[in-house]
């Protein structure tokens, strides 16, 4: 291939130009046509975002556009010109940038190490003052504010996101993919976040946003939407004029209802008790400053809060994944303090961690072996030691049908599944035991609209058969529909404990940000 | 790259069958075979002759065999020494030093029962006596890197690495005169072991032969169909997802641990107390102890499978044997075996790289 400066292709563009097209993308994997004949095109100074549940084809398309994979027909054009990336370098040269939803930085450096790393020019001599000042620039003028000097581990995810931005940005980006740009993000840096990707698209940069929830903010910035449905293009939208529920049908395929029905149900006896319960973090800081709570039978707990906070902590007290510096746990009557992990499974407990990959489930492990991480130990599915694994491959049978996880078979491994179907699985396997207690850690977090109404209709169908259930989120909106009493958690500390009669959204939101009701500071 | 009209691309692979695996690792061996050839053109040798010899006194002769078989049975103990922890994540590199203790409990088992002064026990007893010694002395060495590895997280190649040294003196200072287990004719040996106490030959070769591979099919059903298995496997896939399910590092850690170390105590066992024209701990103690190190390249080989060390275990102990007999026939002035499964290691490891990768070529455009 002839090799072309980006320069070249992209230099004087003007707003409203076609700069980049997509033409009949297909993209065949063992068993599925991730992309089928997907046409696509971006103007300059245009925010056109790309919407898709899990396993859409969101993915495959982001990778063939960023040159990590070639598609197996159709074509990409820049300006017009017929171009192939054989690599993200080929991508990076055409001026495209990307930035990836698990980020891509190395913790020990800091911010501007991390900017320069793989640079066109840091391999020759570098200029850091130089370097500096530039990056200085692109800052102020998209409204990012970022010590430079700060070593990346120090920094929040929307903080890492924005290194990603101006890293791209720096090496010459003019069409940005963004992947999931406001999910791992609080509702303030998310708003934020938004106003500088409107900036960028005022300098003629052309930015493709892939989302699969988060609807509003789609809704409120991009100007126009593609669809994607099982590798198809299934809508192109000018955003004007176009409502959640329209998004959300042409993603889902069906009518989508975002407000999920609350049960009534009688409180029963108290499940679990909490009296003053600390814990330090992993970095060996009292992160959890004794809290005291009460979860009943039939009761949605539900603990708001902004990563960070002590919630993570709490679960894994709670779990048995950690031991706590003070305070007690008491489970039916039962103190359970410093009971092992497998005893509380056995007790009852249901633990669905935030990690799906890293802590939920073995990626190299079948979806057979997968389910069998919470019945090894349970006499229906072992005797005298050994693993009935036919009874373990109807229970995982019936999981994947009742919960429509999407997979090529019960053998395939975990790693392979998508987000979503993941979450499914691990939601099914822990339900599957009708744990007397559910503790459910960001249980939607990165699922898309249909998943994410699936997930909440389980726990409310849970909690209808009188299981308890602590619900750690930090999506206000979702702790607000489902939950009966609401912990708003900052700094370690709840802020009070509301119930749901009471439930203000602003009111919320403010204990989350560290004030007691009241007006009281934290 | 482009070769010709061809294409070729490197792409990484989604998953690796056990027949394709088994294809590389022929594949690595044939390059291994090929790349020594040089070696023996530049000692003047015919490399088609020296493997013709290798192979036919390792696997056809009659003197030959019989040697491969004993070098097998103690290669895949080795071999299983090291798989249990491997699946559970663990390294165990201290297979020498825990079959030196095994062997030094055995005997220290034969000589309180009165072997040094010919005093007659029975022999089932004796044999059921000594594996039982061998292999708790074994488990308990290798408990204590178990321990410090699931109490402490205290890495244990390093402690199994520093056991080896502790344990070779320690088996120095036991046979050579002056020590309990001196065979006392100054030869720097360990004592003979009496008839009723040497493990006995079923069909010409040692028994342990039944006892290694029965092992084989009962270490892949426990790592398999088993709770345990589970456990262990779970574990070494992925140590924080298991303790989320309820396993507990410290218990997997002791078990693969104990159960390595018994498999190794028994390799030595093995080799000092049942392979004919042994028993008793030689003077060159520490070239079998060496050859232990060859377990953990067949375990890798074969991918912690059990049944797939068979094999490979087989084709090592074939080539160290063949391998020494070419270097007196051809009077060549290296050791042959220990290069020939140097090169073959290296090669062998080197082919890894195509477990996870493949190169798919296809017609230009």
């Amino acid at each position: 291939m002839h090799k072309v400066a980006m320069s070249d292709l992209l230099s004087g563009v003007r707003r409203g130009e076609v700069i980049l097209e997509l033409r009949g993308i297909t993209k065949r994997f063992p068993g599925v046509v991730a992309n089928d004949k997907i046409d696509f095109e971006m103007r300059a100074g245009e925010i056109h975002a790309i919407l898709g549940e899990n396993g859409a084809g969101k993915t495959t398309l982001m990778k063939i556009l960023y040159g990590m994979i070639q598609p197996d027909e159709g074509e990409i054009y820049i300006r017009g010109r017929r171009v192939r990336f054989h690599s993200p370098q080929d991508a990076i040269r055409m001026g495209i940038g990307m930035v990836h939803q698990n980020r891509k930085l190395v913790n020990a450096h800091t911010v501007l190490e991390n900017i320069i790393l793989g640079h066109p020019h840091a391999g020759r001599i570098l200029n850091r003052k130089r370097v500096r000042r530039e990056v200085e620039a692109l800052s102020r003028r998209y409204g990012f504010h970022i010590d430079l000097d700060a070593m990346v581990w120090q920094l929040s995810e929307g903080e890492k996101q924005i290194v990603e931005i101006l890293k791209a940005l720096y090496r010459g980006a003019r069409i940005l993919i963004l992947d999931e740009p406001t999910s791992a993000l609080a509702p303030p840096e998310a708003e934020s976040l938004l106003s500088s990707v409107a900036t960028m698209a005022e300098d003629e940069l052309a930015i493709i946003p892939f989302i699969t929830h988060k609807l509003p903010h789609v809704l409120a910035r991009s100007h126009r939407v593609t669809v994607l449905r099982r590798g198809k293009v299934t809508a192109r939208l000018e955003t004007a004029g176009v409502t959640e529920h329209q998004l959300a049908r042409e993603m889902v395929g069906r009518d989508v209802d975002f407000t999920v029905e609350r049960p009534v149900v009688p409180r029963g006896r108290p499940v679990l008790q909490v009296e003053n319960l600390s814990a330090l973090s992993n970095r060996g800081f009292l992160a959890l400053r004794g809290v005291s709570f009460t979860v009943h039978e039939g009761e949605i707990f539900g603990i708001a809060g902004v990563s960070g906070n002590g919630q993570h902590e709490l679960a894994e007290v709670l779990a048995g994944l950690r031991r706590p510096v003070g305070g007690r746990v008491h489970f039916d009557g039962r103190d359970i303090t410093h009971a092992s992990a497998l005893e509380r499974w056995r007790l009852g407990i249901g633990y669905i961690p935030a990690e799906r990959n890293a802590v939920g489930s073995i990626a190299d492990f079948s979806l057979v072996e997968n389910v069998a991480m919470n019945y090894y130990f349970d006499d229906r599915f072992v005797r005298r030691g050994i693993v009935d694994y036919r009874h373990l491959a109807n229970l995982t049978r019936d999981i994947i049908a009742e919960y429509e996880v999407a997979t090529p078979g019960l053998e395939a491994k975990a790693g392979h599944l998508s987000g979503g179907n993941l979450q499914k699985l691990i939601l099914a396997r822990v339900l599957a035991r009708h744990p007397r207690l559910i503790i459910a850690n960001l249980p939607t977090q990165g699922l898309d609209v249909g998943a994410t109404e699936f997930v909440q209709r389980q726990l409310l169908t849970a909690k209808k058969s009188g299981a308890a259930i602590l619900l750690i989120s930090e999506d206000l909106d979702e702790v607000l529909a489902l939950s009966d009493v609401v912990a708003p958690i900052y700094e370690g500390q709840f802020m009070g404990l509301v119930p749901a009669l009471e439930l203000e959204r602003g009111h919320i939101g403010a204990m989350m940000a560290g004030v007691r009701p009241g007006g009281r500071s934290a | 790259m482009t070769l010709g009209v061809y294409e070729l691309k490197l792409t990484r692979r989604a998953g690796l069958g056990g027949r394709q695996a088994a294809r590389i690792s022929s594949l690595a061996i044939l390059m291994a075979l090929a790349l020594f050839s040089v070696l023996f053109i530049l000692a003047d040798v015919s490399p088609w002759s020296a493997y013709v010899e290798i192979a036919r006194y390792a696997f056809f002769n009659t003197f030959g065999l019989p040697l491969t078989i004993s070098r097998f049975i103690f290669l895949l103990l080795c071999t299983f020494a090291f798989i249990i922890p491997y699946r559970a994540g663990l390294w165990n590199i201290g297979m020498t030093g825990q079959l030196y203790m095994g062997s030094l409990a055995a005997f220290g088992v034969a000589l309180a029962l009165g072997a040094k002064q010919g005093r007659m026990v029975h022999p089932a007893l004796a044999t059921t006596l000594l594996v039982g010694a061998a292999m708790v002395g074994g488990a308990a060495y290798a408990a204590v890197a178990g321990f410090l590895r699931g109490r402490f997280n205290i890495n244990e190649i390093v402690v199994t690495m520093i056991m080896n040294f502790s344990a070779f003196w320690l088996v120095s200072f036991m046979i050579k005169e002056g020590g309990p287990f001196t065979g006392g004719g100054g030869e720097g040996e360990g004592f003979p072991l009496p008839k009723a106490f040497v493990g006995p030959l079923v069909a010409g070769v040692p028994y342990t032969f039944l006892i290694a591979l029965v092992l084989a099919g009962v270490l892949s059903f426990l790592l398999n169909k088993t709770r345990l298995g589970y456990e262990i496997r779970a574990f070494g896939k992925n140590p924080v997802a298991a303790q989320y399910a309820g396993i507990s590092p410290f218990r997997i850690s002791m078990i693969v641990f104990l159960i390595g170390g018994a498999l190794a105590g028994l390799a030595g066992y093995h080799y000092f107390a049942a392979v004919p024209g042994v028993y008793r701990i030689p003077k060159n103690y520490g070239y079998f102890g060496d050859l232990a190190f060859y377990g953990i390249i067949c375990g890798l080989i074969s991918l912690g499978n059990p049944l797939a060390a068979i094999p490979v275990s087989f084709l090592f102990g074939g080539l160290s044997i063949g391998g020494r007999f070419v270097q007196g026939k051809f009077h060549m002035n290296f050791g042959v075996d220990y290069a020939l499964l140097g090169v073959l290691m290296i090669v062998l490891v080197g082919f890894q790289f195509f477990y996870r990768y493949e190169i798919v070529w296809r017609k230009k455009e």
